[in-house]
């Protein structure tokens, strides 16, 4: 093994340069083809922004995965299909009543620590760990009644009612499986191991220093024989977009997932012959970008004004001139990456068509607001994104969308807690701009989103735009248990035809990620989850 | 007055800095003429290098720089002058009373000034307008804010000299009342100095705001430097136009309004009359 210096001591170019160094030269005796794995060498991934915790099992900001599903697994993994594979679980079963899946677990699994991985860990982890304290497992594991350990490769998930989304959400990124000794006896939220993780990963935490980079080591003892193939992965962190650019462009760093690299850059990034792009690997990361729209605030409590906004907006002009053509126009509640799964349709409201804003203006003067002496209707308040510059371009191309059809955008731009407890806590607003992650199923994207249940003051990205609907919250909670899969697509199709004619919100980009990396690195990416499960396969050619 | 004027006019650059000013002066006043469109309007295609439909190209919306420059023109001129109106009036009252009254008024006044010197004003003007949320007044409330300290302490500092002097103290023994001798005797003779240092405060105050701006916290329903830079930086390195020409208007601008403060503190100051 490769001795590494501390990285406190040296400058930080040659923190990067060194262990490579090092690396390269205990193999560079060997020849080796190019499509052959190589063993050692150490990846350096821009990891955008820095996290605040790597506590992978409380926190669900995008940034931790990366990192954290390095170190933690989960019992399955997916492959392209997203169909699950056996990682931790060997095997599985699910009863024909569908309220009890049972895991044959592997027996030859170590945690970091030392510890040997057994029932009582996953037992442990969902019952104690991720049911309490995940932010939304406990809407994945709301069936769970608790998980019975016959012997110690045997865990048996019990559950209230079928739930069948739960097989899809089983990976590390969503329900990481802890170690039950570092843990038990000691305050979940307060274990030391929050930012030590310690888990059953192909890497091992290996050093945090705030504000620089996190060092992940290869673990010796990793369970699939001979991987990983690298030494190290060092996550490194680069406010400045700019500086993240130039460090792929120079070859200083080897991978940027979930778009660290501006969209702006990548056209310049595609011609760099040492780069390549890839929108692979976000498969089951689908996000939408959208507008809410506050029901309580008159005139958005009429069907016929959401509507119009919704036919107002050419989805286009924000995704050639904002999103830099990475996305699809959104045509609906759901993400078109469900469309692998069987549960998107398009079967529904369509808002771009060719004659959208005489709809438009037929509907507004139809709610009864006609245009005032300035060819304005009603003005109202737009909360623009705190996230980023894009959300303020967007912001000022809605406002000379909606100035078309006589509404009047006044736009308000706050820091990112003012402009959250405005929106989530004080319903202050009348549009707001967010970026909702739809998660694994739409048990997740939609629930969260749209039920009467969801309305909670205080709570962010839930229910705020006071959508509630009796029937819409039958048909979602019907799917939620219902097993047979083309029964439930049909209960999903029922679902967002009906949003779609309600409207709550108006539904703009279908989100893709962009990976950039380095034409030396391989085999990244090697499923659905992309950036998001460990790169085990992964190895630098020499 | 009028001799003033002839010393300016024999400063070349001040001169220059004036021309400068007064044809942005103009372009101001014509926006409206030459650019009657919204400047947020998507005027054309994405991108688009100067030279061609547009004199100095698009941004990544689409819209015409050139406009955006011209409105722009508009929003700093108003918070530079307006922040500095406000700078001046707190500033000259805090230090002429300061500076009139003595004693305890004074320490007091002066040690809240010195107070806020020594807050360092971009973070303190941005604290200011992230509380008010962003718009032109809170951007002038801001800037007014991390402003006013120097013209206080240069009021009182006049105003201490001032105090001693034989037509001071004459017309006080004469029995004229506190405000007739600060409005009609001190504050006119210390005019000259104001209006030197004010008007380096309208420089500052419009660097200041582009400053703001390009942090996001410029109003964003109303078009400015700061701004249009902001939003060209991503596409810095493909598209240099976009932050380009708002540099160079910012850099103009603000020498132009340096070398006229220049040329008026030489026109004006009686120190430096005779070189």
């Amino acid at each position: 093994m490769v001795d590494f210096p501390p990285l406190n001591k040296i400058s930080r170019r040659s923190a990067l340069a060194l262990p490579l160094g090092l690396a390269a030269s205990t193999i560079s005796n060997n020849f080796v083809k190019a499509d052959e794995p190589v063993r050692g060498g150490t990846m350096v991934m821009i990891v955008q922004p820095e996290p605040s915790t790597l506590a992978h099992y409380a926190v669900t900001a995008g940034n931790i995965p990366p990192i954290a599903t390095q170190i933690y697994e989960g019992l399955v993994t997916y492959d392209w299909d997203q169909n699950p594979q056996p990682n931790l679980a060997k095997s599985w079963e699910i009863a024909p009543d569908g309220k009890s899946i049972t895991f044959k677990l592997r027996e030859d699994v170590f945690f970091h620590n030392g510890a040997s991985f057994t029932s009582a860990d996953v037992q442990f982890s969902f019952m104690e760990i991720l049911k309490k304290y995940h932010p939304f497992a406990p809407l994945l594991l709301a069936e769970l009644t608790g998980v019975d350990t016959p012997d110690a490769t045997t865990a048996i998930l019990r559950l209230a009612n079928p739930a069948p989304y739960l097989m899809k959400a089983l990976a590390g990124r969503d329900l990481p499986i802890m170690c039950k000794s570092v843990f038990e006896g000691t305050q979940i939220l307060q274990n030391p191991s929050a930012n030590k993780p310690i888990g059953t990963g192909p890497f091992k935490f290996g050093q945090w220093d705030r504000g620089q980079f996190v060092r992940l080591d290869r673990n010796e003892k990793y369970w699939k024989p001979g991987l990983p193939y690298l030494d190290h992965i060092i996550a490194r962190f680069i406010p400045d977009a700019a500086t993240r650019s130039a460090a792929l462009e120079t070859g200083e760093a080897h991978f940027a997932g979930y778009s660290a690299v501006n969209y702006a850059d990548l056209a310049r990034m595609k011609t760099n012959p040492i780069l390549d792009t890839t929108m692979k690997g976000y498969e089951m990361t689908p996000a939408l970008s959208v507008l809410e729209l506050n029901a309580k605030h008159p005139p958005l409590d009429k069907k016929e004004v959401r509507q119009a906004i919704a036919y107002a907006i050419d989805r286009k002009v924000i995704l050639r001139d904002v999103m830099y053509g990475y996305g699809q126009p959104a045509t609906g509640p759901l993400s078109k990456l469900f469309k692998t799964v069987g549960f998107y349709t398009d079967d529904v409201r369509n808002y771009d068509v060719p004659d959208r804003l005489d709809i438009a203006n037929k509907l507004l003067d139809g709610a009864g607001l006609p245009r005032g002496a300035n060819g304005m209707r009603f003005g109202i308040h737009l909360e623009v994104n705190s996230f980023g510059e894009q959300w303020l371009r967007q912001a000022e191309y809605l406002k000379q969308a909606l100035a078309i059809v006589g509404i009047d955008l006044t736009l308000r731009s706050e820091d990112t807690a003012t402009w959250l407890r405005r929106v989530y806590t004080n319903y202050d607003y009348d549009i707001n701009e967010p970026f909702l992650s739809q998660g694994v199923d739409p048990v997740y994207g939609l629930n969260k989103q749209y039920l009467t249940s969801q309305i909670r003051k205080g709570v962010t990205f839930v229910n705020d735009s006071f959508y509630s609907n009796p029937e819409f919250d039958n048909i979602l909670n019907e799917a939620m248990r219902e097993q047979d899969h083309d029964k439930r697509a049909a209960l999903y199709k029922k679902a967002q035809q009906i949003l779609a004619e309600d409207c709550p919100l108006v539904w703009l980009i279908d989100v893709q990620y962009v990976s950039v990396f380095n034409r030396k690195l391989h085999d990244h990416t090697t499923g659905p989850l992309g950036t998001q499960q460990a790169f085990e396969r992964a190895w630098l050619e020499k | 007055m009028k001799a003033g004027f002839t010393r300016f006019a024999r400063n070349r650059m001040a001169l220059f800095g004036a021309a400068v000013l007064l044809c942005l002066l103009l372009l101001v006043l014509f926006t409206p003429v030459i650019y009657p469109d919204n400047p947020f309007k998507l005027a054309g295609p994405a991108l688009q290098p100067p030279g061609g439909r547009f004199l100095l190209g698009t941004d990544t919306l689409g819209r015409d720089i050139a406009a955006e420059i011209a409105y722009g023109a508009r929003t700093s001129l108003i918070i530079g002058v307006g922040a500095t109106f406000v700078a001046i009036v707190l500033g000259a009252v805090a230090g002429g009373v300061a500076g009139y009254y003595r004693g305890a008024t004074e320490t007091v006044l002066m040690r809240i000034t010195e107070f806020f010197q020594t807050i360092p004003a971009f973070i303190f003007a941005l604290l200011i307008v992230a509380i008010l949320s962003p718009s032109v007044s809170s951007e002038i409330i801001a800037i007014a804010a991390v402003s006013w300290p120097s013209i206080a302490r240069l009021v009182r500092g006049e105003f201490v000299s001032l105090g001693g002097r034989e037509f001071v103290q004459a017309s006080a023994s004469l029995g004229a009342s506190d405000a007739r001798i600060i409005f009609h005797h001190m504050l006119p003779n210390c005019a000259s100095s104001i209006i030197a240092v004010g008007s380096l405060l309208i420089g500052t105050a419009i660097l200041l705001e582009a400053g703001l701006a390009f942090l996001g916290l410029g109003d964003p329903n109303v078009m400015s430097w700061g701004l249009i830079i902001s939003a060209g930086r991503a596409v810095l390195r493909s598209a240099w136009w976009i932050c380009t020409f708002p540099g160079i208007a910012i850099l103009l601008t603000v020498l132009g309004i340096n070398l006229v403060g220049d040329g008026l503190n030489e026109a004006l100051n009686p120190r430096l009359r005779e070189r």
